[in-house]
């Protein structure tokens, strides 16, 4: 089921990076969402910092890039809500009580910017935090059940290629990886994610790091090694790069 | 059955009304009460993701066999057919039954002979589903079932309770966080196993117990833990441990 519709979204983000001719980025995701999910614009801002220090990466209009800086300026609203609860932060109307209580100074602004729909997700696995996704509608209306699921995996689509450059992992091509690969809902490979905190001594954002790049530079499937390191039959060391370590 | 439990259960699980609810607290609190309550050797509990698939979000133990087992009902399963249909489905003998051949070979391996699924549904909207497993074939006992559907119907209405009737986005927004959490949940069992050299189910409980005895959140625990924020020491240093 979910295959499918990541197939397809993967696509779409491999449509969008072809236009400019690189390989697949987050910014590719938050464009593609756009049309992807029929809203308006998109913004997608990175970084791992709960206090702020988030860079805008792409903003697909300028009512998106204002709606991206009036959070940081007015330090509230959807996005850092989003960023703080792991969960995604909607509001389908921005004009009624309820988004007016919650963001007493964002909700106003962001409605004379342009916006009357605001939702935002969280680029994140667990406690791993990569950063925002947001999407606007210049209309109130709510997202549809399929259009919430979609917005979701573009969302986990911008989580995988954001971590994948922050780690400098290797230049992500359409062919490159299955999305029935994604990492995402197996539960080895957060628990696998968390044993490697330990044994390397880094943080649960480097640990996934690793783990990845194990799987890519063995050609491994990502669910396989984190199987193997849950049983206790693979360890991985302390050291830089991905290259194969021993067996235990 | 325990009276006294039962009556408790309900109360506690329409308590949602309280500031602090937590979807994940909440779901344990109903797979871990039907265990005790019901005739049963284990309980399972998967929501609905709007990305198209069910996810496991609580069990009454944290046995690998048997989260795979229900991570296996994404794909195939009581629990798929009960969450389709929004009916009850059952298999008193899953040995021999045809219907879900992967699902009956892991069921076996994790140690159930039968299993029965419950929905939590409010009129249209299924939300999730409610396993419940047992180690001997046998159908289940009636009033057990009766039962373990009201607690989920209690649990489903407490969930979609006003929150949604009232505003869906924020039932969505909970229902995707709990989703987080539980991948938090999962990274600091991983840490809390290798740091203690224990296995799954114990770093759990581990977990679930400093949550407890410090009157806190399971997901706030767990990320804390995983974020290096907070110290939990093994209260029962290993004897048996893996």
């Amino acid at each position: 089921m979910t295959g499918n519709r990541l197939g397809t979204i993967w696509r779409l983000v491999a449509g969008q990076a072809a236009v400019h001719g690189a390989g697949m980025s987050a910014g590719d995701a938050c464009a593609a969402a756009v049309a992807g999910v029929r809203v308006t614009g998109a913004w997608l801002s990175a970084g791992s910092d709960r206090e702020g220090g988030h860079h805008l990466m792409r903003a697909t209009d300028e009512v998106s890039r204002r709606l991206a800086e009036l959070q940081l300026t007015l330090g509230e609203g959807p996005s850092l809500d989003a960023f703080a609860s792991g969960g995604p932060a909607l509001a389908s109307d921005l004009a009624d009580r309820e988004a007016g209580l919650r963001w007493p100074a964002f909700a106003p602004a962001a409605c004379q910017a342009g916006a009357a729909a605001i939702f935002a997700f969280p680029l994140a696995v667990g406690a791993i935090r990569a950063g925002v996704l947001g999407l606007y509608r210049d209309r109130p209306d709510p997202l549809t059940d399929p259009q919430l699921g979609d917005a979701l995996l573009f969302a986990d689509t911008a989580t995988l290629l954001l971590l994948n450059a922050q780690a400098d992992g290797p230049p992500v091509a359409e062919s490159d990886r299955r999305p029935a690969d994604f990492p995402w809902h197996r539960a080895e490979i957060d628990q696998a994610t968390g044993m490697l905190t330990e044994q390397l001594g880094v943080n649960i954002t480097d640990a996934f790091a690793r783990l990845r790049a194990y799987a890519y530079a063995n050609d491994l499937r990502l669910a396989d090694v984190a199987g193997d390191i849950v049983a206790r039959r693979l360890r991985l060391h302390p050291g830089p790069g991905p290259s194969p370590d021993s067996n235990a | 059955m325990d009276g006294q439990l039962l009556s408790e259960t309900f109360v506690e699980l329409t308590d949602t009304m309280v500031a602090d609810f937590d979807v994940i607290d909440f779901l344990h609190l109903l797979t871990d009460r039907s265990a005790r309550l019901l005739d049963v050797s284990a309980v399972g509990l998967l929501l609905a993701d709007p990305r198209g698939e069910l996810r496991v979000v609580a069990a009454s133990s944290e046995a690998a066999r048997l989260l795979e087992l229900l991570q296996l009902e994404g794909d195939q399963g009581p629990c798929l057919d009960c969450f389709r249909s929004g009916l009850p489905v059952t298999s008193a003998d899953l040995s021999a039954d045809d219907r879900w051949p992967q699902f009956a070979v892991a069921a076996r391996l994790a140690g159930f002979a039968a299993v029965q699924a419950l929905p939590m549904r409010l009129r249209d909207q299924v939300v999730g589903a409610l396993n419940l497993f047992r180690d001997a074939p046998g159908g289940f006992d009636p009033d057990d079932v009766r039962v373990g559907q009201a607690l989920a119907d209690v649990a489903t209405i407490g969930l979609l309770h006003e929150r949604s009737m009232r505003r869906r986005d924020a039932l969505n927004e909970q229902l995707q966080s709990a989703l987080n959490s539980r991948v938090v949940i999962e990274q600091a069992k991983g840490k809390l196993a290798e740091r203690l050299g224990v296995d799954m189910s114990e770093a759990f409980i581990v977990l679930r117990d400093h949550a407890r005895s410090h009157n806190r959140r399971l997901s706030e625990v767990a990320r804390a833990f995983v974020e290096g924020t907070e110290a939990i020491i093994n209260p029962r240093p290993r004897s048996d441990a893996v």
